[in-house]
């Protein structure tokens, strides 16, 4: 067994590694399914493990990497996909019983990218059922069961894309893809200590995933930096004819340079002073440390408010009416009954009920918010504040009564599509990760990774991860 | 803080994430050197809720019914009383949301992407041959 190193090793690591020849593609693909096989089922972090593809995927890899065929920075990069991602041939749960032996016989985009660069598919994360469609109660609100925090395994990791965080948390694998609607790759980007981006809307195709809230699904990687996730997302994003949503041609696609210089484009933070009422004080003290980083390393660095009015309600109305379309089917015939969580049994059959005239209402909302947005972002060309105001619940907590916070960025981030990324900057006394975010302006998700790659240069919070015996 | 936000919100959060819970000590931004042992109370719409207008309960009232009148058969008593609370809890966001005043010009964030020539099918360009077009003709 190699040092446990390695399994926290960059992208660019790993990727120099192997294109010189001194990492072998089938060697590292043995390693991470190795460890995912003793180290999954403690996490509850897979729906499954994949490993004849994944060693067949590999071994392909090296033939071609061994006749100098190198295809870049991800060949021979063994990362982990949400179970809502089609992969042919293999079941697609969406964490959810209904779906327990759903096949598909074609390939989600984003894993067709992810096979043309050379990454090597191990695995299906484990998610929240129908991730968070139908709502839920519990953290147990899973096919698999409820995802244990690498960091504290009485603790979760946040959904829905709970074992996405896990896996990258745990080192099971070098990156994993996820999805936000609302919080789904932030939230346990924070909690799992990791870096993870949500791209604006319409950068990455769909075609493939499950949808859930269609105007405000999103897919996004999870990994071990916001240099990482820069490489990932260069691979994935881009047009597809296949999702119409997404931005044409020559606005979709993201080219990423190691070379990049941080300092060429001067970023303007507007550090937000009112996204979160209250914050644990865990959080608060690591948010006071990583706002003195900020203003110490970023030229222009200035307070920022959010606009007023009914974010969330209009967020929770476009969620609610597209979510009950989306599983209409499964509301409908009653099986909704089969999914764990209570909430989630019921939930649906008051999200029908929603009108057409609320639900535009909502989207004529929507209209204004963007407009507004666009101002703030005339001013900053990053938001900056807590990832979460609180750091890693307990496993068991009821989630609908225990606490009650706003989260007005998140609405506004989904409801806008803006790009964000979430960084570890610090962590409790308990020893739980704290997560930094920046949200950018639509379609400048270059701004975000710029931003927090800045904060990276210059603290080590995105090189811890937690003792695993 | 935004306008709603000290009334706090409704846990009944679709695809939220988090809808976190945690018996963490919270700290009133603005004041993080003195942080504070409050927790955030949780909101729970009912029935008596004194927030609601007569007609938000109302409707509220008939969102359960309606769920009712089609699927009852479906809930034990258990989840009809967590129907009822839901279908209460959907009514003070809806309600925020409609008094938030929209413009009849304000438009929804909603169009329609016209299939543009790349994304149709190619198909072959076909003149018809007027003898042929005749003799096809019914």
């Amino acid at each position: 067994m190699p040092a446990e190193e390695i399994f926290y090793l960059p992208l660019s690591e790993l990727a120099k590694r192997i294109e010189t020849k001194k990492l072998s593609p089938v060697d590292l693909t043995q390693l991470y399914l190795d460890r995912s096989t003793k180290l999954g089922p403690r996490f509850n972090a897979y729906a499954r493990l994949m490993p004849e593809a994944a060693l067949e995927q590999a071994s392909a890899a090296e033939k071609e990497i061994q006749r100098g065929h190198y295809r870049g920075p991800l060949h021979g990069i063994p990362y982990a996909a949400k179970d809502l991602l089609a992969v042919k041939g293999v079941p697609t749960t969406w964490g959810a019983k209904p779906y327990a032996d759903q096949t598909f016989d074609y390939d989600a985009t984003v894993i067709e990218h992810l096979n043309r660069v050379g990454a090597i598919l191990i695995g299906k994360a484990s998610m929240i059922e129908l991730a968070g469609g139908m709502g839920y109660r519990y953290a147990s609100a899973s096919l698999q069961g409820a995802t244990k925090n690498p960091w504290d395994t009485k603790c979760w990791t946040c959904g829905s894309s709970s074992g996405s965080g896990a896996i990258v948390a745990a080192g099971l694998a070098a990156f994993a893809i996820g999805t936000e609607t609302w919080g789904s790759i932030i939230c346990p980007s924070a909690f799992c200590g990791v870096s993870g981006l949500r791209p604006t809307y319409g950068r990455v195709s769909r075609y493939g995933a499950m949808a859930l809230a269609p105007s405000m699904d999103k897919i996004g990687p999870l990994a071990r930096s916001a240099e990482d996730c820069a490489r990932v997302f260069s691979a994935i994003a881009g047009h597809d004819p296949k999702d119409r949503s997404t931005v044409p041609i020559d606005k979709g696609a993201f080219t990423y340079s190691p070379s990049l210089d941080l300092k060429a484009r001067p970023i303007r933070v507007g550090w937000l002073t009112n996204a979160w009422t209250k914050l644990d004080a865990g959080v608060a003290k690591a948010l006071l440390a990583a706002e003195k980083v900020v203003r110490k390393y970023f030229g222009s660095v200035r307070s920022a408010t959010l606009p007023d009015g009914p974010i969330e309600d209009a967020a929770n109305v476009i969620v609610a009416a597209e979510s009950a379309a989306s599983f209409r089917t499964l509301i409908r015939s009653g099986r909704v009954s089969e999914l764990a969580d209570p909430t989630g049994q019921i939930a649906g059959y008051v999200n029908e009920q929603y009108s057409a005239a609320d639900y535009l209402r909502a989207l004529s909302f929507r209209e204004l918010l963007q407009k507004k947005m666009e101002a703030v972002f005339d001013s900053f060309d990053v938001l900056v504040t807590a990832a979460q105001p609180v750091p890693a619940t307990l496993l068991e907590a009821n989630l609908e009564t225990d606490i009650s916070f706003p989260d007005p960025l998140g609405a506004i981030g989904n409801l806008c599509g803006l790009p964000a990324l979430s960084v570890p900057c610090g962590f409790t006394e308990n020893n739980l990760p704290v997560g930094l975010q920046f949200v950018g302006r639509a379609g400048d998700d270059f701004a975000v990774i710029q931003a927090a790659q800045t904060f990276q240069l210059h603290t080590d919070w995105h090189r811890k991860h937690p003792k695993i015996v | 803080m935004n306008g709603k936000s000290s009334s706090s919100i409704s846990r009944r959060e679709f695809a939220r994430r988090a809808a976190i819970a945690s018996a963490a000590t919270m700290v009133p931004v603005g004041a993080l050197a003195a942080p504070s042992t409050s927790a955030v109370p949780a909101i729970t719409q009912t029935p008596d809720s004194p927030s609601l207008s007569a007609e938000g309960k109302a409707e509220a009232e008939a969102r359960y019914q309606a769920i009712l009148a089609v699927y009852s058969t479906r809930f034990s008593e258990t989840q009809k009383a967590d129907l009822r609370r839901l279908s209460y809890e959907a009514q003070e966001p809806l309600d925020r949301l409609r008094a938030y005043p929209i413009a009849n010009g304000d438009g929804p964030a909603l169009y329609l992407k016209p299939l543009v020539e790349r994304e149709k099918k190619t198909e072959p360009a076909v003149i018809p041959h007027a003898a042929t077009a005749a003799t096809t003709k019914p």
